[in-house]
């Protein structure tokens, strides 16, 4: 109040320069742009499919309110449909009409000239002023500008609004504080001013009005638009116009009222010594409807110069979020780059597991597990996949065939396409699918081969150099990886892996198809190597089963548990003789390897989940009925399938000291003497491991015994079914 | 026929009703209909404070007035912040130098701001569509930045305040996934619809023993709303009509 009294004793001060610096001046609150997320969805598709290398001005649409809640800014809306012109404004919003000028290049849209574009824009509001026709038709107080560059491989979008406003070449004097409508107006000239208000949109046919003009009394109110001016106001001692105000502010309007003034002191500015403004405010909270926070003032209008119509000077490009004068980015390619969503939504897929179904699940443990496919045939295909479903982003593949005619019905990974010119290497064709399937994996392939026992590899210094080359190979894959699947498709093959993840400690899944069999099954997981050396030798070779009985094979914990070559009296090596059903993979009905090959993945994820991850304790066809220990439930050593009965057990086995690729007499030489023990395994015939590991003893004292122990391995669990 | 299953004709009657009570209650309910499609789906956007910068901040003035549109201060737990806070992510193109200089006139008669920036406003959008496949509604949403960048659903949930979140991520509501928007093909949140007949079927036989009409889409979205940040103001219920298309004498059971 001390400065109103100032204003009204400055009227004929002498001093006026003085009182000008001391009087407050109507500020106004910027447009703060908003743009929705479907905007730039929309403007990507417009310059992908229409405007392409257009790069002329284009018209868009905005809008702003006056219902947000104290504390929001004043926003230009930007919607999806905002590049669509004859698109309706949402209800009680007012249209502000933009042009967009949507450059090419990252450098066009920074030397695009601003100042020109502003100062055309102003030119045209100057002109409607001018002309009369922005009192038809006031929207166009509230043009905009809009500058892009749309970079479309990063998602990047660059980008810079400006909300001209015309300037008067002095301050607007404020008269009369801005104040509440509830202080000035009773309440029941607040109920006939809403109740005229909502009348002049009747009258117009719409639900918002930008501009009008307002006369009152103790108990009546009367708007009309600002284009009947001269018919509604008969003098102009007492002036009211209304704008809609979409300001939150208490102490200053927004920025549609800053160009109104202009067109005022343009029009009629001789007439007019001060004008009331009332900033109409119009918000609805649970439901009920308040305008009594508008706000209500008086200015004077300075004098706009007279020289011969000139536009005065304009300013409006849009300040970012740092508060200085420059253009925006935003970073889209979390919500536009489709690599990016695919992610997103597969793991959010996967999450819906969790939340819906399995709360204790431990979604990252799985998908940050690295994976090592050693066959990337029938088996190894659909481990992958299923792996994919599961949201594991890193496999690996290792084979050395190339795809063949035959392949693809049967392996989904291949194309007809793939077997083309000799046939792609399975490797390398694997990784190309996995990531077209789903860009975000981290696949790898490795084309090579995996030495054997009984596969010799000293015909020259070559092939022994390149045997070991592509052991240290092996070794240093094993190494890098969490879980190491066996998918091959012979016997012989899985021996080296088996020898390497067993003296590394790492988790084995293997699987194996008969003609219409199947095992898959985790490898004993040996205890650390740290404390390997009396206890622990004891403790990890325990002696066959001299009585065998189903107790001996419940709860085996995970360290005593087999490998795919403990059941086995022979070493691998002799390709021709001793294979079992399970082992002949060339022949097996076509839904075997699909059946197997996600039991792998199930497994490997239910050991995972275990809090002791491959040293759980096996599971076995008893525990089907009891309390399972993991939330995805129970973690079986073997699962054999026996599609014939479509049926499947869950058998355990320890094991065993003599097995030719675990036991610690194979580990103790593969650890010291490296490759120079495996060369000796791959070059000489399957009696070597028999030797070493005491096989052919067991041979020769227990010929007899041997078709009976056999037995016992595999089918003591069947009974327990 | 039970009232808890919901067909199409059902849903949009149901629609339309709440579109009618959204005009007079100004709640911004509006019903956008599909491109060449009879199809179409409800539509409201809100704005928001968000408190997501990095440290606790008290919210300016006026917090107080629309409590329920402002999450509460003190979030120093949060773990997505940072991710928020990221200048990749948004925000002015600081290697535009040079783009600064021409039309920057200094002008006085702006504001300055207060304290609240608006790069810690919300905008929500929130459609409604019929899913054929569940027979029930179903509630896409996204929340975005004033720049138009949505926010991941960590994000989304870390905008819930912490004392909501726990209760929130336990209740059957908790499942929200990923999907194309049917109509518009662009990435949305939603509220998985595979629960919502179980949820909303006593509610409905409910209503049906007291001869009662509920609005379907308002009941239900008055349930799932709030988990995403969507008020449905009371009003609606005093507002609910008797049935729009059929008398309760119509509806009787045969023993009655």
């Amino acid at each position: 109040f001390p400065v109103l009294m100032t204003v009204v004793g400055a009227g004929c001060s002498v001093n006026v320069s003085v009182y000008d610096f001391l009087q407050p001046k109507l500020q106004f609150a910027p447009f703060s742009s908003a743009l929705e997320a479907g905007f730039w969805h929309q403007l990507t598709q417009k310059k992908l499919n229409e405007y392409r290398l257009d790069e002329s001005p284009k018209c868009v649409k905005g809008y702003y309110y006056n219902g947000e809640s104290v504390g929001l800014p004043t926003r230009l809306t930007l919607e999806f449909s905002a590049l669509d012109v004859d698109v309706a404004t949402p209800a009680r919003c007012c249209p502000a009409v933009g042009t967009l000028y949507n450059t090419n290049t990252l450098d066009a849209f920074k030397t695009t000239d601003k100042k020109a574009l502003l100062e055309k824009e102003a030119n045209e509001i100057w002109d409607a002023i001018q002309s009369g026709a922005a009192l038809k038709d006031p929207s166009i107080l509230c043009k905009f500008i809009l500058l892009t560059f749309a970079d479309l491989k990063k998602y990047h979008f660059y980008y810079w609004f400006c909300f001209p406003a015309l300037c008067f070449s002095e301050g607007i004097k404020i008269l009369q504080q801005p104040s509440g409508l509830e202080k000035v107006f009773s309440a029941k000239q607040i109920t006939a001013l809403q109740e005229a208000y909502d009348g002049l949109c009747v009258s117009r046919g719409t639900t918002a009005v930008p501009y009008f003009l307002m006369k009152y009394t103790d108990d009546s109110v009367q708007m009309a638009l600002l284009g009947d001016w001269d018919s509604f106001f008969t003098d102009t001692k007492k002036v009211t116009v209304g704008v809609y105000d979409p300001c939150t502010l208490s102490q200053h309007p927004g920025w549609p009222l800053r160009n109104l003034l202009v067109l005022l002191a343009h029009r009629w500015g001789s007439k007019l010594d001060t004008v009331d403004v009332l900033c109409f405010r119009d918000r609805t909270l649970q439901g009920s409807r308040s305008i009594q926070h508008s706000l209500i003032f008086q200015v004077k209008l300075p004098e706009l110069p007279l020289n011969s119509g000139m536009c005065p000077k304009s300013v409006g490009w849009e300040k970012n979020p740092k508060g200085a004068m420059g253009p925006r980015m935003v970073n889209l390619s979390e919500c536009m780059d489709p690599k990016r969503l695919a992610e997103s939504s597969v793991d959010l897929n996967l999450k819906l597991m969790r939340w819906r179904l399995v709360p204790s699940l431990d979604l990252d443990k799985v998908v940050n597990t690295k994976c090592l496919l050693l066959g990337a045939g029938t088996l190894g295909c659909n481990v992958a996949r299923t792996l994919m479903g599961w949201g594991v982003r890193h496999i690996t593949f290792v084979d050395n065939a190339k795809i063949s005619y035959s392949n693809p019905v049967r392996q989904p990974l291949y194309e007809f396409e793939d077997c083309l010119g000799g046939g792609k290497s399975k490797a390398m064709a694997a990784v190309d699918r996995l990531t077209k399937i789903f860009p975000g994996v981290n696949a790898e392939g490795y084309n090579m081969s995996i030495p054997m026992p009984g596969h010799p590899v000293n015909f020259s210094q070559a092939t022994l150099s390149q045997a070991q080359r592509d052991v240290e190979q092996l070794e240093r894959l094993i190494a890098e990886h969490d879980v190491v699947f066996l998918l091959m498709d012979t016997r012989e093959s899985r021996w080296l892996p088996t020898v390497i993840a067993a003296s590394k400690r790492k988790l084995v899944v293997n699987a194996a198809l008969g003609f219409d069999t199947f095992v898959v099954m985790r490898h004993g997981l040996k205890k650390p190597p740290a404390n390997h050396n009396v206890s622990e030798a004891a403790d990890s070779s325990p002696s066959l089963p001299s009585v065998p009985g189903s107790s001996l094979f419940s709860n085996i914990p995970g360290h005593k548990l087999g490998c795919y070559f403990c059941n086995d009296v022979v070493a691998p090596g002799d390709s021709t003789r001793d294979r079992t059903l399970d082992q002949q993979c060339t022949v097996s009905r076509p839904g075997l390897a699909m059946i197997a090959g996600a039991l792998a993945v199930e497994m490997m994820v239910s050991i995972l989940q275990h809090s002791e991850g491959g040293y759980a304790v096996a599971s076995s066809s008893d525990d089907r009925m009891n309390e399972p220990p993991t939330s995805l439930g129970l973690v079986p050593h073997q699962i054999r399938g026996f599609l014939s009965r479509f049926d499947n057990v869950l058998p355990a086995s320890l094991a065993f000291d003599k097995c030719t690729a675990c036991s610690p007499i194979v580990l103790d030489h593969y650890e010291r003497e490296g490759f120079h023990f495996l060369s000796k395994v791959f070059n000489s015939s399957h009696s070597f491991l028999e030797d070493l590991t005491g096989l052919t003893l067991l041979h020769q004292e227990t010929q007899a015994a041997e078709v009976k122990h056999t037995r016992t391995h595999t089918h003591t669990h069947t009974h327990t079914h | 026929m039970s009232w808890s299953v919901l067909d199409e004709e059902g849903f949009s009657r149901c629609c339309r009703l709440l579109v009618q009570q959204s005009q007079s209650l100004r709640d911004g309910w509006s019903w956008e209909p599909g491109q060449g499609s009879a199809e179409g789906y409800l539509r409201k956007t809100t704005l928001r404070t968000a408190a997501f910068t990095s440290r606790p901040e008290r919210e300016p003035e006026g917090s107080g007035a629309a409590p329920e549109q402002h999450t509460a201060p003190g979030r120093a737990e949060e773990p997505s912040q940072s991710d928020l806070a990221a200048p990749a992510a948004s925000g002015d193109a600081d290697d535009l130098t040079g783009a600064e200089d021409d039309g920057a006139d200094e002008d006085d008669w702006v504001c300055r701001a207060p304290a609240e920036s608006s790069s810690r406003v919300l905008q929500y959008e929130y459609h409604v569509l019929y899913s054929c496949s569940y027979s029930v509604p179903v509630l896409y949403f996204r929340a975005f930045t004033l720049e138009g960048r949505s926010l991941s659903l960590d994000e989304v949930w870390s905008c819930v305040p912490p004392q909501y979140r726990a209760r929130l991520q336990q209740s059957p509501w908790n499942t929200i996934t990923q999907q194309e928007h049917p109509l518009l093909g662009q990435p949305f949140f939603l509220v998985h619809p595979c629960r919502t007949d179980e949820l909303m079927r006593p509610v409905m036989q409910a209503a049906q023993q007291q001869l009662r009409w509920v609005n379907y889409v308002v009941t239900w979205l008055s349930m799932v709303g709030p988990l995403v940040g969507l008020e449905m103001p009371l009003s609606y219920a005093a507002l609910s009509p008797q049935s729009p298309t059929a008398t309760a004498a119509e509806q009787e059971p045969s023993e009655a």
